[in-house]
């Protein structure tokens, strides 16, 4: 099949594989911790992997696309660079907003790690004591119950 | 007439961009006019959006090369029957949270920050949406979808108070993966095929050997049903979205997650036509509207339990995309056109709620309905939409949907037919135990049914100015939040016995549009059996290239 | 019928403004509406009976086979009268049962007669998904009008209850109507009952259907709700629950008799379940005290009693059970009306506390007595006639002899005995005197006003002439039981008082004496229900609720655990499973190149430089470390993109690292030096297996993908574009002008998140008292609070005025100094070196950001370069001088800034359709500047310029917020920030 044809000629160097490699690993570790510092870096180092994952699709490593140069050396493909300029910028912008919420946060909670959502964690507690729960509710019908009672006597 | 209107597709990205500009360059000067700014620039985009429609309608789709550059070399532009209706209906849902909103900020006297930063964030938010909707490019997607998520940040920490910080963390930190998983399916898929352009993708991604084509598809399904909120994937949204200030979580809840569902349509339709995850996507339909339904029974919060009908109910429109008939996905996409506006007014309400009854747990409130009967029409009537009771438009929906379950036969869709139904009785369920809380029982019972009151504090001490010795570098409070009804600007909200006019003006508005859809359900629905087709029967040939295009 | 149809809904709209006008009489005007359709439908009587049908369509979503049709037949004009002719005697008996003070009476008034609507709807509708949608509405109506006493907890529950149940039994139907009308590819009934779909599938349809039909009627296993819906006010009762309502599934049955009563499903469902309750429900009402809930039971009874002579599918038998429809609601709803009287009278319904009525109120007890009478079965009355024909229906079946028919029989003839039993103890319990029992004084009981009792008076009367008069209803109803498709059973179908002893006769003779037994001995036949009493629906039906709610809490607890990192792990996992195992398969037929260590060896060193330093960030537990080590890996990364042939990259990257650098040592700064305790082992290794799992995934991705590629990329015409375009890099030309749309949603993305920067640094919140602290050391602080103008100022705080102007007072004091704002810092922090440097540098860098502004075009910069270089050239003035060498670098805001450059570029844009080109269009110009001399340009230089601005006022709002700002609360908190970068 035609992946022969173009294949061999394409896939990135192995020294552009590993870097992305190891980047990936190492930013998605960062990213599974608790501390907005240390996800912000796995976020950096994440996407300096995606980077280069981007440039590498681009193809093997060429001249710069510039018009001017006389040599026929292959040219590295643009489209990609253009790209890649475009998500370093973003990360650029998405770093500092996520700078400035662990700074807020560490103002507010004296740390920046990422807590638990408190009301998950009620409906968790609320789910491992069901039969409790049960209890509670029928006490409370009865309850009820009686409060209608009055309501009908008095109505 | 057709060139006319070529030349305003662009225009519902590049309005709110300039206006948003020239409200950040104006500063907090004339904040009357920039008010006035804001919301018609949304009705110019409104006008633009609905002629797109029509002429997508009448003359097909509507394409431009950005900068006369020729795909594939140029960025084009699609105004399609699909992305048109979306951008109406989108549009019109900002418009109304806007005005809303704009209320809101009155009444609190919030024309400070960050109230002033709210406005330009919005309309960017605005802005991405629409070019998310209108990209012919598959990069260009990614980029929409990273202005809307941004401003998306920005809104949902509005105020920055405890809690919308831990639920922002939440959200951001997973948006942001999500938005790497689809970067790396474009890398992958432009290393694959030498293009972005999605019309020349959908013919150079049919010749790949059928596993690649399975890699890359997942990946770009991975990284939308994250944004879309499907199950397994779904579990940060109502931990995030609740926290937000009324009008900012309505309009999340509205467009957000259908803008993921848009491309979920475009990848199944344009990309990889054929259906090969189907039955995958029917079976994460299936889960994800039961667990979050059964997550809504669970809620006592009104605007977490519809954050969990909000992705429940996404599975109604997954599954009308993996059914793969042109019934189901047209029915889908009524569904999402409904969902959209429903959900939204939802929101809206639970905003009036808030201001009426100083909470949103469900357990302290009561007896709304007599304090406030506009309000407890305003809820019933989206809520019963909600729950899928005819004659209104989450019935018509759910019909089509059913329709084409039972049409496609097997029984896998007949287990989806009867999950669907399961999950529309719970959603009734939900909703009715939700109107028996706060709308009826005894007033008396209801703690803040009285005016004045604040019922929960938003948490951490209200920093006065910039320079407040309470606003202290380190911790100034632990005080962990505890989500009560708060400003935009995070502040606890004193409770009213009359609610502020343009926010009531507003939520009806919305109501009645969904009445609306309701009445105009001939042509609505017939709009869109026609899109279905043009999705689904011309699927490869989408317009976007240009003559001589090909590489 | 359609505008009959709509002027209810309108009516209703009006309704409660009515009520709200003229109080309670406004019934009286409301019940003129159903009146009037009432004598509409019976003025079309003769047309109808004669045929052919009046039918009324309207289109509304044929896409979805959607069509409002609504004809009238035999069938559906007797429902018609019924419905709308009872909606009018119950809002009369309305307007004297409230009084006008009624708390929600406005809101119940609009809520009825919107009922009353739907169920017209109901009856006439001619297509299955209309029928079900007033089937819905009905719900929801009733829903509305069960918990009108909104405040008491059992009507809530009951209305919840009702809701809930008749919901489930629709939507099931609705499956059911789907299935039907997919496989007929027809919703209209009177086509489906003309030549009805069969098959397996059709088979279960129907059986769903028949679920919808029970659930509506309350009958087994669904009659819990029609009791507790008992807690709804009398006249609600009376019409929903014995008139109207519980008469949609008898009806839903009737209709679809003709069609499928040859199914032996259909038998089960109908026949089989109706006489079964008929039975049960007739023996438990023998033991109510509640009179009301006497009448319910007994309602569920002859519910079942109805569908299981419509069901049974003879033409005799759908005569006999529209007669017995027709005479169930005369004699019942005037009981109900008669109970609500009594409630009203006496303040109670509980039969052991009413005695001796009959004296008290007469006239009330005469239509009591005339109604239980016909309840009864007893000659000369309707119920009577009526029932006499059933038993005639099933004495003579299709089939003669058949057991089942007999059988059937038998348990009809038992469950007569129980009405009669239930019958004589309403009466006896609600009027006659009891011996343990004083009658109760005068004193306390007040007869009805004529109007109150009318409609039950008028009710009675009819059951009275009911029966003689029979026989004149006979042709129409026959018009009905000879619907094609019932199968012929009797030659002449008529109804007449005495039609001989016959066997039938018999039957009701043994009924009414077995009856009478019954009550003779009514306290042991409670005892005895009460002892062998079946299970508790209710508590069934709660315990349903309590698994759901349980479940629910315990799929949400395992689902929704509200922690980040769990939610991060699912994600990831999911894209391992999803995308790797098509991976693997890839890879194995992926052809076997030969790998290349690199292009050129040179790039060998900083891969490893940047993998070590990735490593690194891994185990440094030192904040600023960590910073650092991933810094490192971010200028690797620009070495890498350069040596692969990317300048452009290379510099972009290298700016960025540097900017985001200081931004995070800015911000780090003030927080903690190291990282908290990490996680447990356990979690690490977990976190570090997904990473591995993740970058191999990665990895792979980046040799598998390239090894697909088929055809050249698109950027091969780049070139030439560039060339058009008029500049020599492609990169930049591609970002400013072929791919600007991306450029412009990039810079957006820039000024949103500024803006968010800022308002997350810059909160205001208005709490009055704390204008009085006292303001920071430093500098004099105005009042935040009080004057709007200074909350204006707000985010981009301080105002400059005073900013310069401390400056300048500190820089009288001492006169050499190279940047004067840093005098504001504490001497010992200042480093002159660094001053003068900055003074040397500023202005130069802000020129070569300048040029990298104009070049972009031709060679390696452009705006963006520009922008952050200028931001740079900034930072610098601020690290040398602090920040109010910050406030006079700069005195433009970042958020004008910022606003200018998006709306210059966004203006470009429209620029050109404005001019009739397409969005973003360039042209090329050729101009000679002052600095530069001749510079070869387009116009997309404008756009640059806006993007280059943008830029500039995103690094202007990270120096104030992350750098002034924290300066600014660190010095009022009173400690000086550690870090000097």
């Amino acid at each position: 099949m035609t992946v022969l044809a173009t294949g061999a000629a394409t896939t990135p160097t192995l020294a552009l594989v590993g870097v992305i490699g190891v980047l990936g690993a190492v930013g998605t570790t960062l990213l599974l911790e608790r501390s907005l510092t240390r996800i912000l870096l796995g976020v950096v180092v994440l996407s300096n992997a995606i980077n280069l994952l981007i440039l590498a699709a681009g193809g093997p490593a060429g001249r710069p696309p510039m018009l001017e140069t006389q040599t026929t050396a292959p040219m590295n493909d643009p489209l990609p660079q253009a790209m890649v300029l475009t998500a370093i910028v973003i990360t650029l912008g998405v770093t500092a907003f996520l700078l400035a919420m662990a700074y807020r946060s560490w103002q507010l909670e004296g740390n920046d790690e990422v807590r638990d959502d408190a009301e998950d964690r009620r409906i968790l507690r609320a789910a491992e004591h069901g039969d409790l729960r049960a209890q509670i509710r029928a006490e409370r019908e009865r309850l009820a119950r009686a409060e209608d009672d009055d309501l009908r006597g008095t109505s | 007439m057709v060139e006319l209107t070529g030349h305003l597709v662009p225009l519902p990205v590049v309005l709110p961009l300039l206006a948003a500009g020239l409200r950040l360059a104006l500063g907090r000067r004339w904040p009357r006019l920039q008010r006035v700014l804001s919301v018609t620039t949304l009705s110019v985009v409104l006008l633009v959006s609905v002629l797109l429609l029509v002429a997508a309608d009448t003359h097909g789709p509507l394409v431009v090369q950005v900068g006369g550059w020729a795909a594939p070399v140029g960025i084009s532009l699609v105004a399609d029957r699909l992305s048109a209706l979306l951008l109406v209906v989108s549009v019109a849902i900002t418009l109304a949270v806007l005005v809303y909103s704009i209320g809101q900020g009155m009444v609190d006297g919030e024309e400070v920050a960050p109230l002033a930063i709210y406005h330009p964030t919005y309309l960017i938010l605005v802005a991405g949406v629409a070019t998310a909707f209108l990209a012919g490019d598959l990069f260009n997607v990614y980029v929409g979808f990273e202005v809307l998520l941004t401003a998306s940040y920005v809104l949902l920490t509005l105020g920055g108070t405890g809690s919308r910080l831990r639920a922002g963390a939440t959200y951001v930190v997973v948006s942001l993966v999500s938005s790497m998983v689809f970067l790396v399916a474009v890398a992958t898929i432009y290393a694959a095929t030498g293009t972005v352009n999605l019309a020349q993708l959908a013919e150079r991604l049919a010749e790949l050997p059928p596993q690649l084509q399975l890699v890359l598809h997942t990946l770009l399904l991975t990284g939308f049903a994250i944004k879309a909120a499907v199950f397994p994937l779904s579990a940060w949204l109502p931990d995030s979205y609740p926290t937000a200030p009324a009008p900012v979580t309505a309009v999340f809840a509205g467009l957000l997650t259908k803008v993921g569902v848009y491309t979920m349509i475009r990848t199944q339709t344009l990309l990889f036509p054929g259906g090969s995850l189907d039955t995958l996507l029917l079976v994460v339909a299936l889960a994800t509207m039961l667990v979050g339904i059964l997550g809504a029974v669970a809620q006592t919060d009104i605007k977490r339990l519809l954050s969990f009908t909000l992705v429940s109910h996404i599975g109604y429109l997954v599954f009308g995309l993996a059914v793969g008939s042109v019934h189901g996905l047209s029915a889908a996409i009524f569904y999402a056109v409904h969902h959209i506006t429903v959900q939204t007014s939802l929101f809206l309400v639970a905003g009036l709620i808030e201001r009426r009854g100083g909470t949103t747990s469900m357990r302290s409130l009561g007896g709304l309905a007599t304090l406030s009967p506009v309000l407890g029409i305003l809820f019933f009537v989206p809520a019963m939409n909600l729950a899928g009771i005819p004659p209104l438009s989450g019935f018509l929906g759910k019909l089509g949907l059913v329709q084409a379950g039972v049409a496609a036969g097997g029984p896998l869709a007949y287990t989806l037919v009867a999950g669907s139904v399961v999950t529309s009785l719970l959603t009734l369920y939900a909703m009715a135990r939700l109107w028996g809380y706060a709308f009826w029982r005894s007033p008396s019972l209801a703690v803040a049914a009285t005016p004045g009151t604040v019922l929960e504090s938003p948490g951490e001490p209200a920093l006065t100015s910039a320079y407040g010795p309470e606003e202290t570098v380190g911790p100034a409070s632990r005080r962990t939040v505890t989500g009560g009804a708060t400003t935009l600007g995070g502040q606890a909200i004193v409770t009213t016995a009359r609610l502020p006019r343009t926010m009531t003006g507003a939520t009806i508005a919305l109501v009645a549009f969904g009445l609306a859809l309701t009445v105009l359900a001939g042509p609505l629905t017939a709009y869109c059996e026609r899109t279905a087709s043009e999705l689904l029967e011309s699927g490869d040939e989408h317009p976007t290239l240009a003559p001589g295009g090909d590489g | 019928m359609g505008p009959l149809l709509v002027a209810h809904f309108v009516l209703a709209a009006v309704a409660p403004l009515l009520v709200f006008w003229w109080g309670r009489n406004a019934f009286l005007v409301l019940a003129a509406l159903p009146a009037g359709t009432a004598l509409w439908a019976l003025w079309q009587a003769p047309q109808v009976v004669a045929g052919p049908s009046p039918t009324w369509t309207v289109e509304w979503a044929p896409a979805y086979h959607l069509v409002l049709a609504l004809r009238m037949d035999v069938l559906s004009l007797v429902m018609t009268v019924v419905v709308t002719g009872f909606g009018a005697l119950v809002l009369v008996y309305c307007a004297r049962y409230f009084t006008s003070a009624e708390p929600g009476l406005v809101r119940f008034a609009g809520v009825m007669v919107a009922f009353a609507g739907s169920m017209l709807g109901l009856v006439l509708a001619d297509d299955l998904v209309i029928l079900f949608v007033f089937w819905e509405l009905t719900s929801v109506f009733s829903y509305l009008l069960i918990g009108h006493d909104a405040e008491r907890r059992t009507s809530r529950r009951a209305a919840t209850t009702a809701f809930t149940v008749t919901t489930l039994g629709g939507l099931t139907m609705l499956v059911g109507v789907v299935i039907i009308g997919e496989t007929a590819g027809d919703y209209r009934i009177s086509h489906l009952v003309s030549d009805p779909p069969a098959g397996a599938a059709v088979t279960v349809a129907v059986a769903l259907l028949l679920v919808g039909a029970l659930s509506k009627s309350a009958l087994l296993p669904f009659s819990l709700w029609l009791p507790a819906a008992m807690a709804a006010p009398t006249p609600v009762s009376a019409y929903l629950h014995a008139a109207a309502m519980v008469q949609a599934g008898v009806y839903l049955v009737a209709r679809l008799a003709p069609a499928f009563s040859d199914l032996l499903l259909w038998q089960l469902l109908t026949v089989g379940v109706g006489t079964a309750t008929m039975v049960l429900a007739g023996w438990k009402a023998l033991r109510q005290n509640d009179l009301k809930l006497l009448l319910a039971y007994g309602t569920v009874s002859q519910l079942g009693f109805l569908i299981a002579t419509l069901g049974r599918g003879t033409d005799a038998a759908a005569f006999a059970g529209l007669a017995l429809l027709l005479a169930h609601a005369l004699f019942k709803a005037p009981l109900f009306l008669v109970t609500g009287i009594v409630d009203h009278g006496t303040g109670t319904r509980d039969l052991r506390h009413l005695s001796g009525l009959w004296r008290a109120m007469p006239a009330t007890f005469g239509v009591a007595l005339v109604a239980t009478a016909s309840m009864a079965g007893l000659p000369p009355l309707a119920g009577f006639v009526a029932k006499e024909a059933v038993f005639e229906a099933f004495l003579h079946p299709a089939r003669a002899g058949s057991w089942p028919d007999t059988l059937v029989l038998a348990a009809m003839v038992l469950g007569s005995a129980f009405t009669v039993g239930y019958s004589a103890r309403f009466l006896w319990g609600a009027f006659a005197d009891k011996r343990d029992l004083p009658g109760l004084a005068p004193a306390t009981t007040h007869g009805p006003g004529p109007l109150f009792l009318a409609p039950a008076l008028l009710l009675a009367v009819l059951c009275l002439f009911g029966g003689p008069f029979a026989e004149w209803l006979s042709p129409a109803l026959a018009g009905y039981a000879t619907t094609p498709g019932l199968t012929a059973a009797q030659s002449e179908l008529h109804l007449d008082l005495v039609n001989g002893v016959g066997v039938a006769m018999v039957a009701s003779a043994v009924a009414l004496a077995g009856g009478l037994l019954l009550f003779r001995f009514r306290a042991r036949v409670a005892r005895l229900g009460a002892q062998c009493a079946l299970l508790d629906a209710d508590a069934v039906y709660r315990r349903v609720l309590r698994t759901v709610d349980t479940l629910a809490l315990q799929v949400t607890g395992a689902t929704q655990r509200g922690s980040l990192p769990l939610y991060l792990g699912v994600v990831l996992l999911t894209l391992l499973a999803v995308t790797g195992i098509p991976l693997a398969r890839v890879l194995s037929d992926v052809p076997a190149v030969e790998p290349r260590w690199w292009d050129s060896p040179i790039q060998v060193a900083p891969a490893l430089i940047v993998a070590l330093a990735a490593l690194g960030t891994l185990i440094v537990r030192q904040r600023l470390f960590a910073v650092v080590l991933a810094g490192v890996t971010g200028y690797g990364t620009a070495v890498l993109f350069v040596f692969q042939g990317a300048p452009d990259l290379g510099l972009t990257q290298f700016l960025v690292e540097t900017v985001s650098l200081v931004v995070f040592v800015l911000v780090l700064r003030c927080l903690p030096g190291r990282f908290s305790t990490p996680v447990l082992r356990s979690r690490r290794r977990w976190n570090l297996l997904l990473g591995v799992a993740m970058g191999a995934l990665l990895a792979t991705l980046s040799i598998v993908a390239l090894a697909g590629r088929q055809h050249p990329p698109v950027s091969d015409a780049f070139g030439a574009a560039a060339q058009q375009a008029g500049g020599s890099n492609i990169v930049s030309i591609v970002l400013v002008d072929l791919r600007a749309w991306d450029t412009m949603g990039e810079i957006s993305v820039l000024a949103v998140a500024a803006t968010g920067v800022a308002s997350l640094l810059f909160l205001l919140r208005r709490v009055p008292n704390a204008a009085r602290h006292a303001p920071g050391p430093s500098v004099p602080i105005p009042d935040p609070a009080g004057d709007p103008q200074q909350h204006q100022q707000r985010w981009r705080s301080p105002p400059l005025a005073w900013a310069r102007a401390t400056a300048g007072v500190r820089a009288r004091a001492t006169e050499q100094a190279w940047l004067p704002g840093a005098l504001a810092i504490p001497e010992e922090r200042r480093s002159v070196v660094l001053e003068v440097l900055a003074r040397m540098l500023f202005h130069t860098i802000l020129l070569l950001s300048v040029y990298l502004l104009l070049t972009g075009h031709t060679s390696v910069g452009g705006g963006f370069a520009g922008g952050i270089v200028a931001g740079l050239a900034l930072t610098v003035r601020y690290l040398a001088g602090g920040r109010f060498e910050l406030y006079a670098a700069s005195r433009l805001q970042p958020g004008s800034l910022i606003g200018w450059g998006l709306t210059i570029a966004t203006g470009s844009a429209l620029a050109a359709i404005l001019t009739g080109h397409e969005v973003l269009t360039s042209t090329v110009v050729d101009l000679t500047l002052p600095v530069l001399g001749h510079v070869h340009g387009s116009t997309s230089l404008v756009f640059d310029l806006g993007v280059y601005l943008l830029v500039l006022g995103l690094l202007l709002d990270i120096l104030r917020s992350l750098g002034a700002r924290i300066d600014e609360q660190s010095e009022h908190a009173g400690r000086p920030q550690e870090v000097r970068p």
